[in-house]
């Protein structure tokens, strides 16, 4: 794939009825990435997902998926694993079962398949549930072995609705340590989420909002675009002295309850505040992206 | 897309899988023909008991006809015409039917039951004794020196009990029913479950997926009507005079047209209850116009077009020329495999365009 981008959209739009649920979206999602689309329920980010697998007609623009127009994507299903917001299972098969199923529906040859379905269920950690059916398994372990089913083929393009709710935090970490394994392997990973801290993990991001894109970038991007920056936060044996002083050398401060507030451009001004005052103690505060979204969607 | 038999295959077997884990199925597979030949074959052999005599009105003989219907031992269906009379009697649904036109009476009698033979020509030979008097009443001269000509004509037939009318179409109807019911209730699931959106962004497509539910559901028809036909057989003593393996392709080709019925009908259903919704309408007419509990030519003309459309009325004559006549693959060609066949094929394309990829 190279450089070209997975996704692109551009002007995208759709209504159901009178409501307009994709709003004249521009979106680019770079081949080899993690990218997640946020946004609040109801923003659009399913009907954006069933738009690139054409589960539904857009009413206008222009969408490019792996190179080729949407409208013949359907000639590319066995390079997209789409994970819709259902978890598309049989609850009367097997967990091993549910597997081969899928395996056999992309063609995979016998080996490979037995090797697929051993390595997902490691990674999902079912792989000891192997026999159980699938409607007795919990919330979380159905959610697991959904994203397993779709990983069966090793699509180059990943769409993922939601895949991480009800999912533990370590299990998370693990999913997440497998998605950026994919992306570094030239794959390209699209998940939604209404949860901000997950969009932390992802390389980039987009923020989208009543069917439009508020914000993309990378976290760190996003972060400056919303004017956010680190604090540190000082306890000092002489606040007023030393605030005059940081503030002499350029510092933005702030006084709040005798503790000195000090915005920072860059981490790497933490060396010279230090050589400058010395203090009881500190912490780092880092700017949330819920923050930065907040102010960018106020703005937009 | 080409169509590829793997994956085909790969529906097919799920498709086994999931029916072979429901418990309820299985169940149904044995006990549905057995509580359904008590239910038809004796509840209605007690309405059938008698005789059962066509009558053919072509118009004079008022007296005979009173007659005839004052015999509390007969059961008179009306008739359009003598060549349907014929054909009821040869498939031994009559024992004998009595033609009337002015100025001549017909009797046609079944060869293979003299003793009933016998009762009905008994009671058209005083029944027109009873006209001639009437006659000779009327206008004295006239009336004496016309007798009213009888003709008789004996048909071959033969002696069927109302269990063997009733096994062949039970053994069509709970491959229809529980086949129908199924299907339209796995595809509901396939929608509610998310599956069906999966798959229609997966290599597989639509008739290939619609081909793995046939082929699944198959060999569940096979196994059950392989079971129907025993219990009916062995269980009920019906006959099956032709071949077991023609009649299981009747039952299959009929499986697969309740199959892709039922999958287009689940796009009317919101809910596996809903489903329940459609057995008035999909199942009840099929039962009561394909022709078993009662003749064809009993049903009131204008309805009959209705039975000439339903699947059930094929296959229950096929079914019943193979186990009571023994007749092979070729004698049910025309019409009844033909009719099965491009019902099958209408509703497989039928279900197959209302599987839409695209919505909205
Ligand atoms: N098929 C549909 N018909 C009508 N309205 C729909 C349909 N699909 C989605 N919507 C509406 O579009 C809006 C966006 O839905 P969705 O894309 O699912 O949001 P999200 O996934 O971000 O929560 C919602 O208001 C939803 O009710
Ligand atoms: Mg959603």
């Amino acid at each position: 794939m190279g450089t070209q981008a997975a996704i692109s959209a551009r002007g995208v739009t759709k209504s159901f009825g009178r409501l307009q649920v994709l709003d004249n979206l521009d979106l680019d999602i770079p081949s080899g990435v993690t990218y997640c689309l946020l946004g609040p329920n109801g923003s659009g980010k399913t009907t954006f997902i069933r738009a690139i697998v054409r589960l539904l007609r857009l009413d206008g623009g222009e969408m490019k998926v792996l190179g080729r127009p949407v409208s013949e994507v359907n000639e590319i299903y066995s390079q997209i694993g789409y994970m819709t917001q259902h978890k598309a299972l049989y609850p009367d098969l097997t967990v091993q079962e549910n597997m081969e199923f899928y395996a056999g529906l992309y063609g995979l040859a016998k080996q490979k398949r037995v090797e697929r379905i051993e390595e997902l269920l490691r990674m999902v950690d079912l792989l000891e549930h192997r026999g159980r059916l699938a409607g007795a398994l919990s919330g979380g372990m159905y959610q697991r072995l959904s994203l397993a089913c779709t990983l069966i083929h090793e699509p180059e393009l990943l769409l993922l609705d939601e895949p991480t709710v009800g999912v533990d935090p370590r299990l998370r970490q693990t999913f997440w340590d497998y998605f950026d394994r994919l992306a570094g392997e030239g794959k390209t990973v699209l998940i939604t989420t209404h949860i901000m801290d997950e969009a932390e993990k992802c390389q980039r991001v987009g923020y989208m909002r009543a069917g439009r894109m508020a914000a993309q970038g990378s976290p760190e991007e996003i972060l400056r675009l919303a004017g956010l920056k680190p604090v540190l936060r000082l306890w000092l044996a002489e606040p007023e002295k030393d605030a005059a002083l940081l503030r002499a050398e350029g510092y933005e401060i702030d006084i709040d309850d005798g503790v000195v507030q000090v915005r920072l451009e860059s981490h790497a001004l933490i060396k010279e505040i230090l050589a400058a005052v010395s203090p009881l103690d500190m912490r780092l505060a880092e700017p949330r992206l819920e923050e930065a979204f907040l102010r960018l969607s106020e703005a937009a | 897309m080409s169509l590829s038999f793997g994956r085909t295959g790969v529906v097919a077997l799920r498709v086994i899988r999931q029916l072979k884990r429901d418990r309820r199925t299985i169940g149904l597979i044995v006990f549905a023909p057995i509580v359904l030949m008590i239910l038809f074959g004796y509840a209605l052999s007690g309405d059938m008991s008698g005789v059962a005599l066509g009558l053919v009105d072509g118009g004079g003989h008022a007296a005979l006809r009173a007659h005839l219907e004052s015999i509390k031992d007969f059961n008179i269906l009306y008739l359009g015409s003598e060549s349907d009379a014929e054909k009821l009697i040869s498939e031994g649904r009559l024992d004998g039917a009595v033609l009337l036109s002015p100025g001549l009476v017909q009797v046609l009698l079944d060869a293979s039951s003299l003793q009933i033979s016998g009762a009905i020509a008994g009671a058209v030979q005083v029944g027109t004794s009873r006209e001639q008097a009437s006659l000779v009443a009327a206008s004295p001269r006239e009336g004496t020196e016309k007798e009213i000509p009888i003709i008789t004509r004996y048909i071959f037939g033969y002696d069927l009990e109302m269990m063997d009318t009733v096994g062949p179409a039970i053994l069509g109807l709970v491959v229809f029913f529980f086949t129908f019911i199924n299907a339209a209730i796995a595809f509901i699931r396939e929608r509610s479950q998310g599956t069906l959106e999966k798959f229609m962004v997966s290599p597989l497509s639509r008739v290939e997926m619609i081909s793995g539910y046939v082929l699944g559901f198959s060999l569940f028809t096979l196994l059950q009507s392989a079971t129907t036909l025993f219990v009916v057989t062995f269980g009920f003593g019906v006959p099956l005079r032709g071949s077991a393996l023609t009649a299981l392709a009747v039952v299959l080709l009929l499986g697969a047209g309740a199959l892709v019925l039922g999958s287009f009908f689940s796009n009317f259903a919101r809910s596996e209850f809903q489903v329940v919704q459609f057995i008035p309408l999909i199942i009840t007419p099929q039962i009561v116009l394909c022709g078993i509990w009662w003749p064809l030519q009993s049903v009131p003309e204008f309805i009959r077009p209705f039975s000439y459309i339903l699947p059930l009325t094929y296959a229950a004559h096929a079914l019943r020329a193979v186990m009571l006549k023994g007749a092979g693959i070729g004698d049910i060609l025309y019409p009844d495999l033909l009719a099965l066949g491009i019902f099958f094929l209408i509703f497989f394309a039928a279900a197959t365009l209302m599987l839409r990829r695209e919505v909205g």
